[in-house]
């Protein structure tokens, strides 16, 4: 039996193998100008604390969590109607269309919305293309079918049985939404907003296509400094960063939702 | 059933993974968008005509190629690369680039001397980066470079955030310096910060911020600027008054390592001869450099078209290459640290 | 409402899909609204642009590729930890479900480094290992789903009867899998055809995929032909969804059922 778990592990080694390439890249000199490293150095990793780059990670904290709030205010609406609607072809309209944009990629969407934040198609009082609220506008975009998703299974675990008793007790709509059904619909909130933080903390495509290089993600300099400036240890500090961020901020969280329960 | 399905894509898989690299066509690295459009339509059909020999391009931007050209180095996946003067350069120190055996370019006889920058790469065209604007959305014309200093200006002005070389020599121009006490001009382009609307990491990206307006006023190539009005938008070129506008030329190398280089050389000599050339100048709107290249009345004297090379030092600004490539990285880093950083 | 707010914000949701599809067809590269014609010679360039075409073949290969490998190493992962009575499953089960976690361009500079010391840089077969530890996870997660809900005793019954093991695995097991096994296939598909930033990194010229082609076509050239590409692989999708939601029902794979 522990054998069928073999070949899986063996994938999981190739992927540790190239998160290990990362680690000791992440350690060695960068010397411009060539694929060849030096030695033992913590350098690059002083370089990510440099004042450019830590505005670069506090810009990316930020933008991920007005992204999380704006897309979860957004979707909690679509969910709720998602969860708790009797008819069929409602349901498969919504799940069609929520679903059909988180089917067709990144690439697509977001040059989507080059088109429509770009002044072509829809003329904007305020520049929107290449500005961090057309960024914002595009992440919030590019995360409201999975928020929708998580968030409509955990309202779907909801007994409507609460809400029907709460209303007979004689409380009004907004109460019942208040009290009873947002704070049950709490465990999709949680891993909802978990996970579009941390997957828009390491977004790229979103901030390179509609940032017109304004605005820098980590996701972007990481990119910049591996493949385009060739500094292969100091993009690997960067992105071990990315990664230690994202494990704190989920294990951190899976630990308070332990304690809740 | 499932199962004979599993075997059989795997079978697949292993007949399909070494796939076909085969490639018998002559692979140039060049820029994107019209640059490749024009090399595509005047040079690579005549060669694919004359050789038979298929022509594949590899786009991207300069330093992107260089970095990709950087990882495949000593079994190169480009035979030809078309990059500019000063990146040059930074080919030859990495050893990237092969030294050019003139005995199999004829046709560079007719090259002016000011086109052959090394003995590793050699003109193909040359324009100028200028000031570009539309005068639909600017109100006052714009004759010189300190014009992108003005208030009425403040926000609305783009320029590259690959290559700062042109406005960092201007500004050190400004405050009688030069490109290699470009130190001097610190000062100049910390004021031009709040001017700056964005930065474009491509020609396309310039190009958007241009037809949506969201930038009117840019640094710009000259080639770029024409391809607009090509497409429809009005823009207008600056001749400046106070100092010339930034020469650029790009040039033709053969990768250290390629298995095709007669090829290669064929190519490169066919896009110097003076009816490709004339071809060339026409579908750009560029400068040739080679003498004695016909340029059509309408386009001779414009803004980064010149008749002859010798007109590169008298009517622009060469940076010097050497210095420029020495100092590249240093200057993207001020840049990026002082003036692209918000 | 909370159907007005639904309407506005499913709107919100589709309204790049309308755009692109009304700019595909525009006539010239620049955009106007409304388009001053139409026109199909986006999709002609699209369909007959030389990278895009060998970008599909790549991506065909690929995702070909990595589902063939994932699906069976996938289910096998998940019936042991549903059945393999292992000491540690939290630990196996966050192991196997790991790569989710890991940024995209962390994995990419990752994979790109070791392609390189193994001196493999210009290799599919990295591309398709690649793939094959990003899509394991949904391949797992939805296999196990099913698993749980599997009743052993049918199996049982099965062996109890004679069927070898091999046996009762193809003709109960699997079928009684198949919702598992089919989410796992449209993830799977899905998330290979799409992914773009660890492909950035790994690939070139020659073995990109689609939507990396596209990328580099989008930074490089300011007409509509992405507007046609983005399109074709709109219309594919609504199809695969709607198929999809028509004959198994996708409520059933993403929300609990009273």
């Amino acid at each position: 039996m522990k054998l069928l778990l073999a070949p899986a592990l063996a994938v999981i080694a190739l992927f540790a193998m190239a998160l290990g390439c990362l680690f000791q890249y992440s350690v060695l000199e960068f010397i411009p100008g060539s694929l060849k490293t030096g030695g033992f150095t913590l350098a690059n990793f002083r370089s990510v604390t440099a004042p450019q780059y830590l505005g670069v990670i506090w810009d990316t904290v930020w933008l991920a969590a007005a992204t999380t709030l704006l897309t979860l205010v957004a979707a909690y609406p679509v969910a709720y109607a998602l969860a708790r609607t009797g008819s069929s072809r409602v349901r498969s309209t919504l799940l069609v269309l929520t679903l059909a944009p988180f089917f067709t990629g990144a690439i697509v969407r977001t040059y989507a919305w080059i088109l429509v934040l770009g002044n072509a198609v829809i003329t904007w009082p305020i520049p929107m293309l290449f500005t961090e609220r057309g960024v914002l506008v595009g992440l919030v975009h590019f995360s409201m079918p999975t928020m929708i998703l998580m968030l409509a299974a955990g309202i779907s675990h909801i007994d409507p049985l609460y809400e029907r008793a709460a209303a007979s007790l004689g409380a009004k709509p907004a109460r019942v939404f208040w009290r009873v059904t947002l704070p049950l619909s709490l465990p999709g909130i949680v891993s909802g907003s978990l996970i579009v933080f941390a997957w828009t903390l390491s977004a790229y495509p979103t901030p390179a296509l509609l940032g017109g290089g304004k605005v820098q993600m980590i996701a972007t300099v990481v990119k910049d400094r591996g493949l385009d400036s060739f500094n292969w240890p100091g993009a690997a500090a960067f992105a071990l960063l990315a990664l230690a961020m994202t494990i704190a901020l989920l294990a951190g969280v899976a630990r308070a939702g332990a304690r809740a329960a | 059933m499932l199962m004979r399905l599993i075997v059989l894509m795997l079978l697949a898989l292993l007949v399909a993974a070494p796939a076909a690299e085969a490639q018998t066509a002559l692979v140039v690295s060049a820029w994107g968008g019209n640059w490749k459009d024009s090399l595509e339509k005047v040079v690579a059909k005549s060669f694919t005509a004359k050789t038979g020999i298929p022509v594949e391009f590899e786009v991207g931007g300069t330093i992107d190629r260089l970095a990709k050209a950087r990882v495949a180095k000593g079994n190169p996946l480009v035979d030809v690369t078309f990059t500019t003067s000063h990146v040059g350069r930074l080919y030859i120190s990495d050893g990237l680039i092969q030294p050019l055996d003139m005995s199999r370019l004829p046709n560079a006889k007719d090259l002016a001397k000011e086109a052959i920058r090394s003995e590793y790469h050699i003109g193909v065209w040359a324009y100028v980066y200028t000031v570009v604007y539309r005068p639909d959305l600017v109100k006052d014309d714009i004759t010189k470079w300190s014009d992108l200093w003005k208030p009425s200006l403040k926000g609305k002005i783009a320029m590259p955030d690959f290559d700062p070389s042109h406005i960092i020599t201007i500004a050190a121009l400004m405050e009688g310096g030069n490109e290699t006490t470009w130190e001097k001009g610190q000062k100049k382009l910390m004021e031009l910060k709040p001017q700056i609307a964005a930065f474009f990491a491509t020609d396309a990206q310039s190009q958007d911020l241009m037809k949506t307006g969201q930038a009117p006023v840019q640094v710009m190539l000259s080639v770029n600027a024409y391809h607009l009005i090509d497409q429809g938008i009005a823009v207008k070129l600056v001749q400046p008054t106070d100092y010339p506008g930034v020469v650029g030329i790009d040039t033709m190398t053969v990768m250290t390592g390629t298995r095709k280089a007669d090829a290669a050389y064929q190519f490169i000599n066919m896009a110097l001869a003076r009816d490709i050339q004339a071809e060339l100048v026409k579908s750009l709107k560029a400068s040739p450099t080679v003498i004695g290249t016909p340029v059509p009345a309408n386009l001779a004297g414009q803004p980064g078209i010149f008749v002859a090379p010798a007109q590169w030092k008298e009517k622009g600004y060469i940076i010097n290459d050497e210095v420029r490539a020495k100092n590249l990285p240093a200057w993207r880093e001020w840049f990026t640290s002082n003036i692209v950083k918000k | 409402m909370l159907k007005a707010s639904v309407v506005a914000l499913m709107a919100f949701m589709t309204l790049p899909t309308v755009v692109v599809m009304v700019v595909s067809f525009n006539p010239t590269a620049i955009l106007s609204f409304p388009p001053s014609g139409f026109s199909w010679r986006w999709y002609v360039n699209a369909l007959t642009y030389p990278q895009f075409q060998r970008a599909a073949v790549n991506s065909l290969w690929v995702t070909l590729g990595a589902v063939a490998l994932a699906l069976p190493i996938g289910t096998a992962a998940a019936l042991a930890l549903e059945r393999g009575r292992l000491r540690l499953p939290t630990l196996w089960a966050t192991l196997l479900l790991s790569p989710l976690v890991v940024p995209g361009v962390a994995a990419g500079l990752g994979f790109l480094i070791l392609a390189a010391s193994l001196g493999m840089i210009r290799s599919r077969a990295v591309l398709i290992a690649a793939h094959v530890a990003l899509v394991l996870p949904f391949v797992v997660r939805s296999v196990w789903v099913s698993a749980r809900n599997l009743d052993a005793t049918l199996e049982r019954a099965a062996a109890s009867l004679g069927a070898t093991p091999w046996r009762t695995f193809r003709r109960v097991t699997l079928p009684l899998l198949r919702p598992g096994l089919f989410a796992a296939l449209l993830f799977a598909v899905v998330v290979s055809v799409n992914e773009f930033v660890v492909s950035l990194f790994i690939s070139n010229r020659l073995t990109e995929i689609l939507p990396v082609a596209m990328y580099s076509y989008v930074v490089n050239y300011t007409d509509p032909t992405i507007a046609a590409m983005s399109t074709l692989f709109i219309t594919a999708t609504f199809l695969v969804i709607w198929l999809a939601d028509r004959y198994v029902g996708l409520g059933r794979v993403f929300l609990h059922h009273r």
